[in-house]
């Protein structure tokens, strides 16, 4: 199941907000002709390219008969309003119908084609649509075009007066509607099926999607707003020309999606301001001006293939690891003495061979356990541990990197399970923690059991809200309740409204109570998450499933009755249950988070399971 | 009609047919061995047609006009084994390679085009025949220089396939382009190899543009219809063998020429777009071949 | 005491991000014959390909008679995701200068040059030992090594039945004058017929003398032809077993699965 939050709790919503009431406001600053000419420009090509990108770049069919779309609005328009002579808004709103129609006639040859070939039908496409256009110069002026095409007017007024403030607005509009449209359209099943087809057409296919339909609906629904552009177009210029199917528009149409990125609708609108005001400013250089763009689309398509938006989701990206990392520095200090009375001790940094972490310790008593927390969390999380089970034992927990108050550390080498197994490996040489008990919370479950599968020293292992995972990825939606919120837990950026929720399934307490748990889900390197999520396939799972079956480790898994996540009918096959272990324990009336929501009850069972052994 | 005239058209069609077969294998040879779609072809037309030119103006008569091949075919040929390294060479390994490659060499058109167009300006220009002759072919009054062009281009074509099919160098060629992967295990320089097949392509583009440059006129923006035509023969014939789009190419040129004749000159270029989509529909592999590419 | 031939001191490599094997550490001595066997997808042949110059390696080295050939230190890890690091980041290892030490892979599965006849591979075949003494030579023991080829000489690769595929690309390696061989699952997908006329080839081409490193899935044959195995799990060599207790495939199988397949 894919998550998808409505756009006002994901985070874009804002910028999108601010950047629409700042062109909302626009006309009351920029006020001459000419630069609202450019904005109307910009308008057009953002709406073209990011429809283009529809095909292009969330279907994966190249069609480089896009421009004909565009080509048709503006033609339909044209004869429409001027040959036919009704309405001009009438004739607008008839362009998407000529040119899905033109869409459809375009899918028939293509649906049985791959790769180059459909560019080449394409192109040759434009070039008959073309052909015919010149080739009837009695209704659309043949090589030299249509001139005086009518205006678009409200009643009597002219949308072009006032320095063309009405067209301004009525292009703007027209970006926001379409952007809307792609907006909803990607996140609708058509919208998943056009991208499954695009990413795996072969299991898209067996997995219910028709490839003909899809196709079908991929041209046509791009071909409703780049028609209408062309018909906007038609009427705001006056012309309709031959020009159209040239490659000079062609190839800025593809420099602003490529240069906004592909399969980004955002992309395209940011790319569309560059390319065309960086058009506009090198107007008068002629040759030179189309010299230096092809140079930057080269540039851009050999240094850079992601494009703005991807290198705006990297920035972003850093700024995000810069911030969560000087959170963490800050806190090491500022909420060391809250940490202490969380924990009963003051924590310490330890290096290890995959970088600083922050560890708890208590330092006395025979046998060691370790608390392994999970996916962002922090070792706060088993305080009420601390506190009880101090006196008997000697408690470790420590945060992750890019966890807690650890520092982040590297996203390709440091955050995934083996590395995670080999801090814990560290820290039991360093401290001589002898041969512990291992304790693993979610993520920390299959990071204690990567532990215990490497051939550490361990004398038992206990994991919680951990399904047992016998071949990747076929277990992950058996072990666990296929909900949107799992897909929280790989996912690098979360907005306010994501964090929440994540922070109330994981801990399962209010944030008044848990201030701490509630901080680390904010502060958590985004990376970590990401990282440590795509590189599960890369674990032995098979290695993990030999220590639970073999059972030359004592082990257990507690788990809480209303964990939103575990499928417990799965964790109770025997295949999971040991002579050791017995059945999974189940505890009543708690989450995820059984050893924090129910600690007296947790505490008792995992002491009777150590005393065991 | 009469005999006479249709001797004419089909010669037309013929030298057309030459001119195109050139064209389109330069073409062909770099879609099947690096694997993209060089959309900078036309432009490669135009720009060995100006080299020449420019040469022929300082260089007169027909010894000059050889020495204009020659420079133009020579430098077309350094400027493509260049140009690999810069437009195709750097993504080569990124799995969106072939929609890369086209946005790379449509911008590399667009430079040498507006290039061409600074330095050479917008007025059409023509190289001057070196034969002005004609000859009396059934009937019909034939240029000899034609004969001439026909010649030279099967000629080339002929000596291309010679080169890849007995040279040793031509071999390691269509290895590379074949498998590269196994062509780099057994130690090739499969980036030179593939830079030296753009180079021949552009130098094949080259020696099209000269020969189209001493029958028409030229300016800055003519390759966008040498490079339309080259794309149709290649769909037309496919590329399953070196002659598959030579074959093609033929048919493309008869047919242009007696649709020009029959249906004037707007239509002439939609009949062959429609075919193209036609054959596309019916026979995706291309008339002349089957599901395969090589060289 | 003598040095060895090819040494991979801790090599880790893969597909940029995800890692496929970790510090591998291997030595082949002169005259040797070593199999390598472990289960798909577990970085065998990732392996091979590093050697082989295809791949970049991580981290770690390769030393084919004394001389390393791959970069020195460790590959950085990348920062950007959209960056073009094939522009700005040198290869780190060449294939070129792999297949000139005389370091030659066979590839698995291989389709080859499908549309060049037998004749026409063979020729370009020693294309990087054209300068070597003995090539000629070994152009007259193909004939012998792979008498079926001679009867499909002028046909082309892709009419040719996956084992004589198999022939012509080791063929093609032996041209090259190897130093040492690398073959990967020769008889991938072969019939029991063939699958014994290739082993013969392979236990000709083992008689010259030549140093192998074999992955194959097929115990019998692996295990018969090789002095070494080395068993490859996880991205990681597992255990080594001499010749002298090469195990069934029973055995084996418990070895690399303890039961738990």
């Amino acid at each position: 199941m894919k998550y998808a939050p409505p756009f006002q709790r994901t985070n874009g919503f804002l910028p999108v907000l601010i950047v629409f009431v700042i062109l909302l406001l626009a006309p009351f600053v920029v006020t001459e002709t000419y630069s609202r000419h450019t904005l109307i420009i910009v308008f057009i090509y953002a709406v073209l390219a990011s429809n283009w990108d529809l095909s292009l770049g969330y279907g994966g069919i190249v069609n480089f008969a896009h421009l004909g779309f565009f080509a048709i609005g503006l033609y339909t328009y044209a004869i429409f309003a001027k040959v036919i002579g009704i309405d001009p808004w009438l004739a607008l709103l008839l362009t998407p119908l000529f040119a899905v129609g033109f869409a459809i006639l375009l899918a028939i040859p293509i649906l049985r084609l791959e790769g180059i070939y459909v560019i080449l039908v394409t192109i040759a496409a434009t070039q008959l649509l073309q052909q015919i256009v010149v080739s009837q110069s009695t209704y659309t002026g043949g090589t030299s075009g249509m001139v005086l095409l009518p205006r678009l007017t409200i009643g009597d007024y002219n949308l072009s007066s006032d320095n063309r403030i009405g067209y301004y607005y009525v292009a703007l509009g027209l970006m926001a509607a379409s952007t809307f449209f792609l907006y909803k359209l990607e996140r609708s099943a058509v919208g998943r099926a056009i991208k499954a087809l695009r990413d795996n057409k072969y299991y898209a296919i067996s997995r219910g999607v028709s490839e003909a339909r899809t196709r079908l609906l991929t041209l046509s629904l791009s071909a409703i707003f780049p028609a209408l552009a062309g018909g906007f177009y038609g009427s705001y210029l006056r012309v309709a020309s031959p020009d159209v199917f040239g490659l000079g528009f062609l190839t800025t149409a593809l420099s602003v999606l490529l240069l906004g990125g592909v399969a980004t609708i955002w992309g395209s609108l940011i790319a569309a301001f560059v390319v065309v005001g960086l058009s506009q400013l090198l107007a008068d250089y002629g040759a030179w001006r189309n010299i230096s763009i092809a140079l930057v689309i080269i540039g851009v398509v050999v240094v850079y293939p992601g494009g703005l938006y991807a290198a705006l989701q990297e920035i972003w990206s850093g700024f995000d690891r810069a911030k969560t990392n000087l959170i963490a520095a800050f806190r090491r200090k500022a909420g060391a003495a809250d940490r202490a009375r969380a924990m009963g001790i003051r924590d310490q940094l330890i290096e290890t061979s995959h970088g600083k972490v922050s560890v708890c310790d208590t330092r006395s008593g025979e046998q060691t356990i370790i608390f392994i927390h999970g996916n962002s969390s922090c070792k706060e999380a088993f305080r009420h541990q601390f506190h009880a089970l101090r006196d008997q034992y000697r408690l470790v927990a420590f945060d992750l990197p890019g966890h807690g108050v650890s520092p982040n550390a590297d996203p390709e080498k440091d955050y995934n399970l083996a590395a995670y197994a080999q801090i814990v490996r560290d820290l039991v040489d360093r401290l001589k923690l002898g041969t512990p008990v291992v304790f693993g919370w979610s993520l920390g479950g299959y990071v204690a059991l990567e532990y215990a599968a490497a051939g550490n020293p361990i004398s038992a292992l206990a994991i919680c809200g951990t399904s047992p995972v016998r071949t990747y990825p076929d277990d992950i939606p058996k072990g666990y309740i296929a909900s949107p919120h799992m897909e929280l837990a790989g996912k690098r950026f979360h907005s306010p409204f994501e964090k929440g929720q994540y922070a109330k399934h994981t801990i399962g307490l209010p944030k008044q109570s848990e201030p701490i748990l509630w901080q680390a889900v904010w502060r958590t390197d985004g990376q970590a998450r990401e990282q440590a999520f795509a590189k599960l396939k890369t674990t032995n799972w098979q290695r993990q499933m030999r220590v639970i079956r073999e059972g030359s480790v004592p082990f257990t898994m507690i788990n809480g009755s209303k964990d939103p996540f575990i499928n417990h009918t799965y964790c109770a096959s025997p295949e999971f249950n040991t002579a050791a272990s017995g059945k999974p324990i189940t505890l009543d009336g708690v989450g995820h988070a059984t050893f924090l929501e129910g600690p007296e009850g947790f505490n008792a069972v995992f002491r009777r399971f150590i005393q065991q052994q | 009609m009469g005999f006479e005239a249709f001797t004419f058209i089909l010669m037309s069609g013929i030298l057309l047919g030459g001119l195109y077969a050139l064209m389109a294998t330069g073409l062909a040879v770099v879609w099947t061995t690096l694997g993209v779609f060089n959309f900078a072809h036309g432009a490669f037309v135009t720009l060995g047609a100006y080299m020449a030119w420019q040469v022929s103006q300082s260089v007169a008569g027909g010894f000059g006009f050889l020495i204009a091949v020659a420079t133009s075919v020579t430098v077309m040929f350094c400027l493509g084994f260049v140009l690999h390294f810069a437009l195709i060479k750097p993504f080569e390994r990124n799995q969106n390679v072939v929609l890369l490659a086209v946005v790379s060499t449509l911008a590399a058109a667009s430079i040498i085009e507006n290039a061409v167009l600074l330095n050479w300006g917008p007025r059409d220009k023509q190289i001057a025949p070196p034969i002005t002759s004609k000859i009396d072919f059934f009937g019909a009054s034939i240029n000899t220089f034609d004969f001439v062009i026909l010649g030279i281009a099967l000629f080339a074509l002929f000596g291309l396939a010679l080169f890849l099919r007995r040279t040793t160098v031509g071999r390691t060629l269509r290895a590379a382009a074949q498998n590269r992967e196994a062509a780099e295990l057994m130690g090739l320089n499969v980036p030179k190899l593939f830079a030296i097949t753009l180079g021949l392509s552009a130098a094949t583009a080259a020696l099209a543009g000269v020969f189209v440059g001493s029958l028409r006129f030229i300016n800055p923006t003519f390759g966008a219809d040498p490079l339309m035509k080259s794309l149709i023969v290649v769909i037309l014939g496919g590329v399953a063998r070196f002659t598959s789009p030579i074959y093609a190419a033929f048919v493309v040129g008869i047919v242009e020429s007696f649709s020009a004749y029959f249906l004037g000159l707007y239509w002439s270029p939609a009949l062959l777009f429609a075919m193209m989509i036609a054959v596309l529909l019916i026979k995706p592999e291309g008339l002349f071949g089957h599901r395969s590419k090589t060289l | 005491m003598t040095e060895p031939l090819l040494e991979l001191r801790g090599l880790s490599g893969g597909y940029p991000p995800v890692s496929v094997f970790r510090d591998v550490s291997l030595s082949v001595k002169q005259g040797e014959h070593v199999g390598l066997f472990g289960p798909n997808g577990h970085g065998k042949t990732t392996l091979l390909k590093t050697i082989a110059g295809v791949l970049d390696p991580w981290d770690g080295g390769i030393y084919f008679e004394g001389k390393r050939l791959n970069a020195v230190g460790k590959m950085q890890a990348r920062v950007s995701h959209n960056l073009n690091y094939d522009l700005f980041r040198k290869r780190r290892i060449n294939a070129l200068d792999v297949v000139d030490a005389g370091l030659i892979y066979v590839m698995q599965g291989n389709l080859l040059f499908p549309e060049m006849t037998v004749e026409e591979v063979l020729d370009i075949a020693p294309r990087a030992a054209r300068n070597r003494p003995g090539v000629a030579q070994m152009r007259r023991q193909i004939h012998d090594l792979f008498p079926r080829l001679r009867e499909r000489w002028t046909s082309k690769i892709r009419y040719l039945s996956g084992g004589e595929r198999q022939m012509v690309s080791i063929a093609v390696g032996l041209l090259a004058m190897p130093r040492l061989l690398m073959l990967d699952e020769p008889t991938l997908g072969l019939s029991p017929k063939l699958r014994i006329e290739l082993s013969e080839a392979v236990r000709n081409i083992r008689e010259t003398g030549v140093p192998l490193i074999i992955v194959d899935q097929n115990v019998e044959f692996l295990t018969s032809l090789v002095d070494r195995l080395i068993l490859f799990d996880h991205g990681t060599i597992t255990r080594e077993i001499p010749a002298e207790n090469m195990p069934k495939h029973a055995e084996l199988m418990d070895m690399m699965f303890g039961g738990a397949h």
